[in-house]
């Protein structure tokens, strides 16, 4: 599975990232980085965790 | 498919604002959506009904947030109150100022006065909290940041109380309300730029339409909105950080050995007691909720508390938990509408919690006074009796 951003919603909250740190982060500017898209079984919860707890629906898993 | 069940309580009864969590959890036993014909709404209760209609802006339009015509009149062209498009540009407006990117280097300020002030209180070693801490506390970080002065800043209590208040059904708490409601949206109408302290939140976004990055005479609206909706309910988080806090020492006692509980615990304060108690949309269309036909035109109500507390998506909900860490809580809405201010709130509260744990072994909280309100549920006096410092 894959996780999409949609860019424009991302407000930086940091949320995701806390709940994924090996999947995502947020720069020295605050915006969020993708550092895998692609994830497997074995980070599929982790990556599902990250989505639910974006507070504006940013994130979704495909 | 089903008709929602229907029940005779009426959400904005004194007792009921007071207290609504026996009101709660009867409505969410009954159905995720529960027909409340008192009140003329559709009420959302179980977590999955508030989560997926905050997020189904096509099903659910703001265009209804209030619970009298009055006051969405009043809202209408504000991004609180309209659906995308013209939603997300009004948005990215109000957020371009108060999002977690743009607040990021105030944290070591809200954080070093948050400390000062609780550290000068726990020193005291008895106060009022609500005044003292959670009334004063986000009062000055807003002033300090929208760079409210005079008049202004010695009314934005009163004006964010009645911003709140008037969002309810007309009923005698709206009625007295809509006058001081109205003083901040007169101000708000003629507030010019300098009016506003240099430096300012505020005023670089008089400075943005004035470069017409804008539309003229927006930036009024968005002033209008950092007031109305950032100053009660934060005021009522922060209170509910002390009242809880204290009367939980083993979870405050948690927060104190581990420091990195501080989000945690805020998030289990939202999630426990929420700031806002109803939020209204309006159904575009007929909606199946939970196998409940909501239909074509009907109000909502989103009860953020009542899903908080769902059984079916936290266990022991009635506990206070800083543990948990319900970072999936609903007290901040979400989706394109989730709390634009969600990011200073955060700030605010955590500068508050990691004071309180580090300067504070133990608080001896009297009982709490509240004060009915349509929409913010907040204590209005909290008694510290004794600070058992650290």
């Amino acid at each position: 599975m894959r996780i999409v951003l949609d860019r424009p919603r991302c407000e930086g909250h940091g949320l995701c990232e806390e709940a994924a740190p090996r999947l995502m982060h947020l720069d020295d500017e605050g915006v969020l980085v993708l550092d895998r898209e692609e994830v497997g079984e074995a980070d599929a919860a982790t990556a599902d965790a990250a989505v639910r707890v974006c507070p504006v629906a940013a994130l979704r898993l495909v | 498919m089903t008709t929602p069940p229907v029940s005779d309580v009426d959400l904005f009864a004194d007792e009921v604002v007071l207290d609504p969590y026996p009101v709660y959890a009867k409505l969410r036993e009954l159905g995720s959506v529960v027909r409340l014909p008192r009140n003329g709404v559709y009420a959302l209760t179980r977590y999955d009904a508030v989560r997926g209609a905050l997020a189904d802006w096509e099903s659910f339009s703001s265009a209804s947030i209030g619970f009298n015509p009055a006051v969405n009149e009043a809202l209408t062209g504000t991004s609180l109150a309209s659906d995308p498009p013209v939603h997300t540009r009004l948005r990215a407006t109000l957020t371009e100022n108060l999002s977690p990117r743009a607040l990021r280097g105030l944290k070591g300020r809200i954080e070093a006065k948050a400390d000062a002030l609780v550290a000068e209180l726990a020193a005291r070693g008895s106060f009022e909290a609500i005044d003292a801490l959670a009334r004063a506390f986000p009062l000055e970080v807003v002033a300090d940041l929208i760079g409210f002065t005079g008049h202004a800043r010695e009314n934005m209590l009163r004006w964010g109380q009645a911003a709140m208040q008037v969002i309810g059904p007309m009923n005698r708490r709206t009625v007295e309300s809509l006058p001081i409601a109205g003083e901040l949206y007169g101000w708000c109408s003629e507030v010019t730029a300098a009016d506003l302290a240099e430096g300012s939140v505020g005023r670089a976004i008089f400075d943005a339409e004035a470069r017409g990055d804008i539309p003229p005479r927006t930036a009024g609206h968005i002033i209008h909105q950092y007031l109305g909706a950032g100053v009660d309910t934060t005021m009522a988080a922060i209170g509910n950080v002390v009242a809880l806090l204290g009367a939980h020492p083993d979870q405050l006692a948690l927060v104190r050995e581990d420091p990195a509980l501080v989000p945690a615990a805020f998030n289990e304060v939202l999630r426990y007691w929420a700031p806002v108690h109803a939020w209204g949309r309006r159904a575009t269309r007929d909606v199946v909720v939970d196998g409940a036909v909501v239909p074509a035109g009907a109000q909502i109500a989103v009860l953020f508390g009542a899903g908080n507390r769902d059984p079916r998506h936290y266990a022991d909900p009635d506990s206070f938990l800083v543990g948990r860490n319900p970072a999936d809580h609903l007290s901040f809405g979400y989706g394109p509408h989730g709390c634009a201010g969600q990011g200073l709130a955060r700030l605010e509260a955590h500068a508050v919690i990691g004071a309180l744990a580090r300067h504070v072994e133990r608080l001896v909280v009297g009982p709490e006074v509240r004060v009915p309100g349509n929409i913010t549920r907040s204590i209005e006096r909290l008694p510290v009796l004794e600070v058992i410092p650290v």
